[in-house]
């Protein structure tokens, strides 16, 4: 009986390395027939060394083909003889750290990313907690931005940026570059990086491995060949528009559409924004969010985003490009680009062993839409999560060990988004209130608690005194700015609850 | 003589300071010690005289703007609240901020609701004519300029009216409607604890729904303050959070 297990275990091994090299069509199952083992109740599971199998058996194929064996394993139970296996679908910053992460706890990792080189649609900033947490080297940023200025319907101008020290400063970075370097160092630690486009995946039963469905484009040609991967887990780190999120039924989120044009500037205007960055807000540059001007290596990014009121973009960014006319004068489009942003974490974020990070978990946050260290930071969480719950990839893991992940997230970051929440809430409904924002900017308090928070991810409580002064001044400003509002105003205010989006503008 | 002299400069320098170059300037004499001298020496014109009033008690009883234009001939048009070339033009708005000397009333002090008022007229002609950004233009003006009782007096007292005149009107026809059930005067319904709490309910009530659409209002702001969180713990419905289940 022994030597027999021991005889298709080492089948299995073979069959999996074959499946991966498409050698060999994937195993079908078609019938189960459980083994006349003992039944171990599902509570017993954590400390059973022999993992109960279930022999699939088809009724065409003969028993001596090598893929014949199909392994349920439960969650705590021991591999034998090899290494817990993840595929990490999607490259970028959650997809490239998670990768990292597993392969430095011993886990034998895929990442499956599907264009190498690709250039993301993105802000590009990362705060400077990102440099250290992740060790990144100062080679792939390349500006550091230190003032920033925010502009109001009015036009009034706040220069933000005056508390910062010199050491600090928000770095600005090409997203090709930045994903690179990542990946780069995944695969140094021993991830394999597969150059392929995720199609579907099948579960061999709730406690079996998954069939990954790709298209592989290792051999460089524009179409790819079908190919298969069995792994044991499958992180989905694949974006704002995730297929792992379809396959496991995660459930839609509201997202911004944000528009971006790249625009080349001659040199003295360019020398303006060499470390500045600017947000206009207004409701003619975006009803919910605000129009930017962002330096990048050697050209400004200006764009917009909207989530009510998607089919004006192109208005919001010709108004955006309006206000930002003058300083931009003389320049030249290079590159038009744009990308749904996430707008709240999905309904469901994991189902079974499948984990979601990222944006394709909708980890962005309200406000200022910041979503590339939350990116990084929950990729290596639930990489950390899934390490430790399968012992460094002696056991397996499971949706247990996932929800662990997701605990800790939500325990730990929970605070700085329902912060960024409230800002929005407050300051994003009309155009008095993005006024009341500008001008309570001005204030360094206020600059100092906004920069500490962005820059350091934490929720810093100030000096109780300095915070009531300044809810009294919130108060007082928002009074003012909604009393200068003329009577027959033709501007609008947005509510940001459950109602559908076009309920929730309301001319004022 | 030396005051004579010193009247004159005066005058010059007071002349020098009107923004329009009349032709027929007239000296505005002061009232003051030497003045009254002057008067006694030089026989004041038929204009000057017969209850006429000068200085400052006189400013501001012209005819407007476009008559004094057309009366002196001249074309010195003030720019009110335009949009020329991409900026705003306003001749009291100065250095990107409101020049408080130019809404000086009749008394010399800064008129409050004028200023109020042009800063309204300038962010809804800028909400509907949004113009470029500029940084030889910025904008200094804070709100904070303009004193706490000039927002008082101008928005909060008018509202504070309404909803006393409202409050009083319906506390008396409540008082009326439970002293006919009940048989209890106004002093004896404020001293039981029910009459204070429909006292305290009916206060409240008008001061917080002042039309009908506010219950609306207040039902979405309670939405909007408790639909991120459901959004958030979507994931958990049904599961348990470690944390939790490590406390219990």
């Amino acid at each position: 009986m022994a030597a027999s297990f021991a005889n298709t275990q080492v089948s299995g091994k073979v069959a999996t390395r074959h499946v991966a090299q498409g050698r060999v069509a994937p195993f079908r199952a078609t019938g189960v027939r459980k083994t006349a083992g003992a039944q171990i109740p599902s509570s017993f599971f954590a400390g059973v060394s022999v993992p109960q199998r279930v022999f699939a058996v088809s009724g065409a194929r003969s028993v001596s083909r090598a893929v014949q064996t199909v392994f349920a394993i439960k969650d705590g139970a021991v591999l034998e003889g090899r290494k817990l296996r993840v595929a990490v679908i999607g490259g970028g910053p959650s997809g490239a750290c998670a990768a990292e992460t597993l392969a430095k706890g011993g886990v034998e990792t895929f990442l499956i990313e599907r264009k190498l080189d690709n250039c993301k649609p993105c802000g590009g900033a990362i705060p400077l907690c990102m440099v250290e947490e992740f060790d990144l080297p100062l080679e792939i940023i390349d500006r550091k931005v230190t003032k920033m200025k925010m502009i109001s319907p009015s036009n009034r101008e706040v220069d933000v940026g005056k508390t910062l020290s010199e050491t600090e400063w928000i770095g600005m970075c090409r997203r090709e570059v930045f994903d690179d370097y990542l990946r780069k160092r995944a695969q140094n630690l021993g991830a394999t990086v597969l150059n392929g486009l995720f199609m579907r995946s099948e579960q061999q039963g709730s406690d079996g491995p998954f069939t990954i469905h790709y298209t592989s484009f290792a051999d460089g040609s524009k179409m790819g060949t079908p190919s298969t991967l069995e792994v044991d887990m499958i992180i989905g780190a694949d974006g704002a528009n995730s297929r792992i999120a379809k396959e496991i039924d995660a459930g839609e989120y509201d997202y911004a559409i944000a528009f971006q044009e790249r625009i080349r500037i001659p040199e003295d205007k360019m020398k303006y924004y060499e470390n500045l960055a600017e947000m206009y807000v207004g409701d003619d540059v975006s009803p919910d969010f605000y129009g930017w001007v962002f330096p990048k290596y050697d050209h400004v990014a200006v764009g917009t985003g909207t989530v009510v009121n998607k089919t004006a973009i192109k208005q919001y960014q010709q108004a955006t490009r309006d206000r930002s006319k003058v300083k931009t004068e003389g320049g030249k489009i290079i590159r038009v680009e744009a990308h749904p942003i996430p707008e709240h974490p999905r309904p469901r974020r994991c189902k079974g062993r499948v984990a979601l990070v990222g944006d394709a978990a909708g980890y962005v946050t309200k406000c200022s839409g910041e979503g590339i260290y939350f990116a990084a930071k929950s990729g290596r969480m639930c990489a950390e999560a899934i390490v430790e719950g399968s012992a460094n990839g002696t056991k397996m893991a499971g949706e247990d060990a996932i929800r662990m992940y997701l605990d800790k997230w939500d325990r730990k970051y929970w605070a700085t988004y329902k912060v960024l929440d409230i800002l929005q809430k407050v300051f994003y409904r009309s155009n008095p209130a993005r006024e009341a924002f500008v001008e309570l900017c001005e204030d360094s308090y206020v600059q100092k608690m906004t920069f500490d928070s962005y820059l350091y991810k934490t929720v810093v409580p100030g000096n109780p005194l300095d915070d009531v002064k300044l809810l009294v001044r919130t108060v007082s400003s928002l009074i003012r700015s909604n009393a200068l509002r003329s009577v027959n105003s033709k501007s609008v205010n947005v509510s940001f609850g459950s109602k559908a989006n076009d309920e929730r503008v309301v001319v004022a | 003589m030396q005051s004579s002299l010193l009247n004159r400069t005066r005058g010059a320098a007071f002349k020098a300071t009107r923004p329009n170059a009349c032709s027929r300037s007239v000296v505005v004499v002061r009232a003051t010690a030497e003045a009254v001298v002057e008067k006694k020496e030089r026989r004041l014109s038929p204009l000057e005289r017969g209850g006429t009033l000068s200085g400052d008690q006189a400013a501001g009883k012209d005819a407007g703007q476009k008559a004094r234009a057309m009366a002196t001939g001249t074309t010195g048009e003030a720019t009110i609240l335009q949009i020329v070339d991409g900026r705003f033009v306003d001749d009291r708005w100065i250095g990107g901020r409101w020049d408080l000397n130019q809404f000086k009333d009749s008394k010399g002090e800064v008129d409050w609701d004028k200023v109020i008022d042009a800063e309204v007229a300038r962010r809804k002609l800028l909400e509907d004519n949004p113009i470029p950004s500029i940084n030889e233009d910025p904008v200094n003006f804070d709100t904070s300029e303009i004193p706490w009782w000039a927002w008082v007096r101008r928005f909060h007292l008018p509202e504070a009216e309404k909803l006393n005149g409202r409050a009083a009107m319906m506390g008396y026809v409540l008082a009326l409607f439970v002293d006919s059930l009940t048989g209890a005067g106004l002093l004896e319904q404020q001293e039981s604890f029910l009459g204070k709490l429909a006292l305290h309910i009916c206060v409240f009530a008008i001061l917080l729904v002042r039309t009908s659409s506010d219950l609306d209002k207040y039902k979405g702001l309670i939405d909007e303050a408790t639909f991120y969180d459901k959004q958030w713990s979507a994931t958990w419905d049904g599961v348990k959070r470690p944390s939790e289940a490590e406390s219990q």
